[in-house]
């Protein structure tokens, strides 16, 4: 009888699971991974004589499993039953390259090579540690790796030199503030890689400390627990370090309305699924000059397409909540502010600069918002025909790091994007961005 | 395609199912069931295939032709012919790589060096096709008379990719017939839940503690966290391959076929021989029988048979030297008991074991570390690491902790501690048989859990 029932339940689960594969309705998305769920692939000769498509079909079948991001929560607490987890605690996690499908049944929408995705991931890769619930990323670069970009920084500033300051503003990575004595070597490593950013600058390009201004205040919390950016409080250091280069006068933050959100699991925890990170969530306050502005954001290729955008997106919360700042990643923006000085602004970036770019709308009066892994604009031409007077990399250490990522930022003066004057039409955002996280509601704010 | 992954438990394997139970008809069974091993093997590799049949329908004629010819010289030459021939097709398609290499040190070579991929299971069916033929030729089995049987015998999905190395004698009557009932269903499925749980649940989680110990920095490890990571690979190792065996001879039970014993707690052994007892038993009865004894066994020159035997085993593991290296380790461990037999038979038992398990988890560091550069700078922090204990080290324990006492209990002899007769065993066992089906839907839960929870693919930048 016991052999009977032993057979027909495991016959059950072996049967009825696929019969639910082609019941349950397909997801094209998975949020939590931030990725596509895999499509079915195209069957030929080629594809399955490599093995690829057979790949392709496992990840498709892997992907789609019933009731899947359940059963991945359900692991993840099953996998906490292997031992004891203590309160305090440090550990390494070792994570993978994520992968990625050998068949592309679609091409990028904006048709731009996302190779540097690749990259990016790969540096986040390795060895993390876990102290207390916080991730930091190890590793940091070296002195030899960061005269790269520097070399290409002031490339830019040879070439507008008389036309346009050129700034460096490179983030340290959180490993630099681990608050606890045996790991001052990550501090020493992020100091003597971004310091030889600039004893490397040539061509007047001008060296922002920010390590120097954010070490001053290496107690407080600068960067997430649970995500691989900085605080508000750790950009407005840069800010302020930026200040001191520009010659401006940075604003008090005492003297920005102070708003929080909580209860935010970024990027690291969705990396690490560590429960002592998912136990940890983060909390953001941050702060909001009282400046008012409009902003709009343009595609890849051209001005020609653009809608509205904002500066603060308030709405963005949960896992979406960095992208408070300047709405998330686009291609290009611009954003326009009652500050009437006639000063304009280029920031050269990656999703490190966006909370850094919120506290320059007291100091310009249009700002030019760059994303160098999105963007075909030529920026040498912008610069030229919009009278830019500052131009400001700003972005984290893995993306000065590396030679794919400063090549992109060296295009960005080559590439032939055709200039096309904004047209004086704001269009309404388009339903097939919304899907993206990183787009929010793009109404005009006013913050003040 | 492997057994621990979703597409074969969730697709493959109720569809190959479904496809054999759909008529009581041996000859449909067959076909059906060589389909989907052809299926199961091109799954991963397509260009391989053909190298398979071939070998497959080229011992099939060449046994025919043994038989044909018994008692004639010609059974002779067909033998050692298709012996050649396999043997050579193993060389060029393992070892070509290596064997270019090798000599490209001593004198330029005219050729470039063979670049193909390792055929899957090349070398399970090699020892497979040899074995069956020798077997006919001795006399010992019946020359297969339908091919489809014989390329089905080969192919068979259930021990194509990791063995067990089945010998045709021992399946012959259920290749041309197989009967199956609820106990022999129910046996399979309780075997293929066990395989499948001692993969996923155990041999994948030290998996992730190998990567992180040996891979990662293994040059920056103390001797603590240099032995726990070989540990970890050492369990790794033991329950990935028993899993699999487990898993291959439920999968056979399901499909009416009995294969023999693989493993038999090895981690419980007293001395490097009685672990070669137990561990990986077909590859061990395969060089007994087709290479040990015939170079004369234990009647002459023993010694020098048993070196030969594991310097073979060691090579038949991977083209790379470290595998010869582990194969002359162990025929000297092998030569050493030999010599001190008596010696060992008064030492007590615990002493034995501890000595049999140290040899053993160190041999692990041979056979993990391909580059002897590696393997050198490993084996000094075994001794004697001036490196820290690392950070984590604690917490890896303190979140395993829970886990490595259901890895004792699975490396425990429970059935040799306890025979059969005794009252322990008989609870044991009634209670076994009430809970099985329980014990079973958990097992295999509990692994598509871990198995799903192995497709999260998280990217820091979205990707849509």
């Amino acid at each position: 009888m016991t052999n009977k029932l032993n057979t027909i339940l495991f016959f059950s689960l072996l049967f009825g699971i696929p019969l639910l594969y082609f019941v349950m309705p397909k997801q094209k998305i998975s949020i939590g991974e931030k990725r596509k769920l895999a499509v079915v692939p195209e069957l030929n000769y080629e594809s399955y004589i490599k093995g690829a498509w057979a790949d392709s079909m496992d990840s498709y079948v892997d992907d789609h499993f019933p009731f899947r991001t359940s059963m991945i929560d359900m692991a993840v607490e099953f996998q906490s039953w292997k031992g004891i987890h203590l309160k305090e605690q440090e550990k390494v996690f070792v994570s993978q390259k994520p992968k990625v499908n050998k068949i592309k049944n679609e091409k990028d929408s904006t048709g731009s090579e996302i190779n540097f995705l690749d990259e990016f991931e790969q540096a986040y890769s390795g060895s993390m540690l876990i102290i207390n619930g916080s991730v930091y990323p190890m590793g940091g670069g070296s002195p030899a790796m960061s005269r790269h970009f520097s070399k290409m920084v002031s490339e830019y500033a040879e070439q507008l030199k008389g036309e346009c300051r050129v700034f460096s503003a490179v983030a340290p990575l959180s490993s630099a503030f681990i608050p606890v004595e045996k790991y001052k070597q990550y501090n020493a490593q992020n100091k003597k890689t971004l310091k030889a950013i600039g004893s490397s600058l040539s061509n007047g390009a001008i060296f922002c400390d920010v390590f120097e201004e954010m070490n001053k205040h290496a107690c407080e919390k600068m960067y997430f627990s649970t995500d691989h950016h900085w605080k508000p409080i750790g950009a407005y250091y840069a800010y302020v370090a930026f200040c001191n280069a520009a010659g401006f006068e940075a604003i008090p933050i005492n003297k920005m309305e102070k708003r929080t959100k909580y209860n935010f699991l970024g990027s690291l925890y969705q990396h690490t699924l560590d429960p002592s990170v998912k136990n940890n969530p983060d909390t953001m306050e941050y702060y909001i000059p009282k400046v008012t502005t409009t902003a709009v954001r343009y595609t890849a290729y051209g001005y020609d397409k653009q809608s509205k955008s904002q500066v603060f997106a308030h709405g963005s919360s949960g896992g979406n909540t960095y992208s408070t700042f300047i709405s998330g990643d686009a291609p290009m923006m611009r954003i326009n502010t009652n500050v009437k000085n006639g000063k304009k602004a280029i920031v050269i970036k990656n999703s490190y600069g966006n909370a850094f770019i919120v506290y320059l709308i007291s100091h310009y009066e249009e700002i030019w918002v760059v994303d160098f892994r999105y963007s075909k604009q030529n920026i040498i031409e912008t610069i030229r025909k919009n009278k830019i007077n500052d131009m400001i990399f700003a972005l984290g250490m893995y993306g000065a790091m590396s030679k794919g990522t400063i090549n992109m930022m060296r295009n960005l003066g080559k590439q032939s994007g055709i200039y096309v004057p904004p047209k004086p039409v704001i269009t309404e955002p388009q339903d097939s961005i919304t899907t993206d996280p990183a787009v929010l509601p793009t109404d005009t704010t006013t913050t003040n | 395609m492997v057994f621990s992954s979703l597409t074969f438990i969730y697709l493959f394997l109720p569809l190959s199912l479904i496809f054999h139970y759909v008529t009581s008809n041996n000859l449909f069974r067959n076909l059906t069931l060589t389909i989907f091993s052809l299926v199961f093997y091109a799954w991963a590799e397509p260009m391989w295939i053909f190298l398979m049949i071939f070998t497959a329908m080229f011992d099939y004629s060449m046994a025919l032709l043994v038989e044909r010819w018994r008692g004639y010289i010609g059974s002779k030459i067909a033998v050692t012919f298709s012996v050649i021939v396999n043997i050579a097709l193993l060389i060029s398609y393992k070892y070509g790589g290596f064997i270019h290499d090798n000599l490209s040190y001593l004198f330029p070579l005219p050729f470039d060096r063979p670049t193909n991929s390792l055929p899957v299971g090349i070398s399970f069916y090699t020892f497979m096709v040899i074995s069956y033929i020798v077997d006919v030729y001795k006399g010992e089995l019946k020359a297969q008379k339908n091919p489809l049987n014989f390329l089905m015998f080969i192919s068979l999905f259930q021990h194509l990719v990791a063995g067990p190395i089945v010998r045709y004698k021992h399946i012959a009557d259920q290749v041309d017939s197989r009967t199956v009932n609820w106990q022999t269903l129910s046996e399979g499925v309780s075997r293929f839940c066990l395989g499948l749980f001692k993969k996923v649940v155990i041999a994948n989680v030290a998996g992730v503690l190998v990567k992180k110990y040996l891979d990662v920095g293994f040059n920056d490890l103390s001797s603590y966290e240099a032995w726990f990571g070989i540990t970890m690979f050492s369990i790794q190792l033991y329950f990935d391959f028993s899993g699999y065996s487990d898993m291959a001879i439920g999968l056979a039970k399901l499909f009416g076929f009995h294969f023999d014993e693989n493993f038999r707690h090895p981690y419980a052994a007293i001395s490097v021989g009685d672990f070669y007892r137990r561990w990986h038993i077909s590859l061990g009865k395969f060089f007994r029988d087709y290479v040990y004894i015939p170079l004369g066994g234990n009647r002459s020159n023993q010694l020098r048979n048993i070196m030969i035997v594991w310097l073979l085993t060691g090579i038949w593991h991977g083209a790379s030297w470290n595998f010869a290296l582990w194969g002359f380790y162990f025929g000297c461990l092998m030569i050493i008991e030999k010599t001190f037999e008596k010696v060992l038979a008064k030492t007590p038992r615990i002493l034995r074991h501890t000595y049999t398990l140290i040899l053993i988890v160190f041999s692990r560091a041979i056979f993990y570390f391909t580059n002897f550069e590696m393997l050198k700078l490993f084996v000094a922090n075994l001794f004697s690491s001036d490196n820290p204990i690392g950070v984590g080290f604690a917490t890896d324990l303190m979140e395993h902790v829970f886990w490595f006492v259901l890895v004792i209990l699975f490396c425990i002899p429970w059935d040799e501690i306890y025979t059969k007769e005794t009252k322990v065993a008989l609870g044991a066992e009634r209670f076994y048989e009430k809970a099985k089906p329980i014990l079973n839907v958990a097992m295999l839960f509990l692994a598509t859990l871990l198995l799903v929870n192995s497709t999260y693919n998280p990217f820091l930048y979205t990707r849509f």
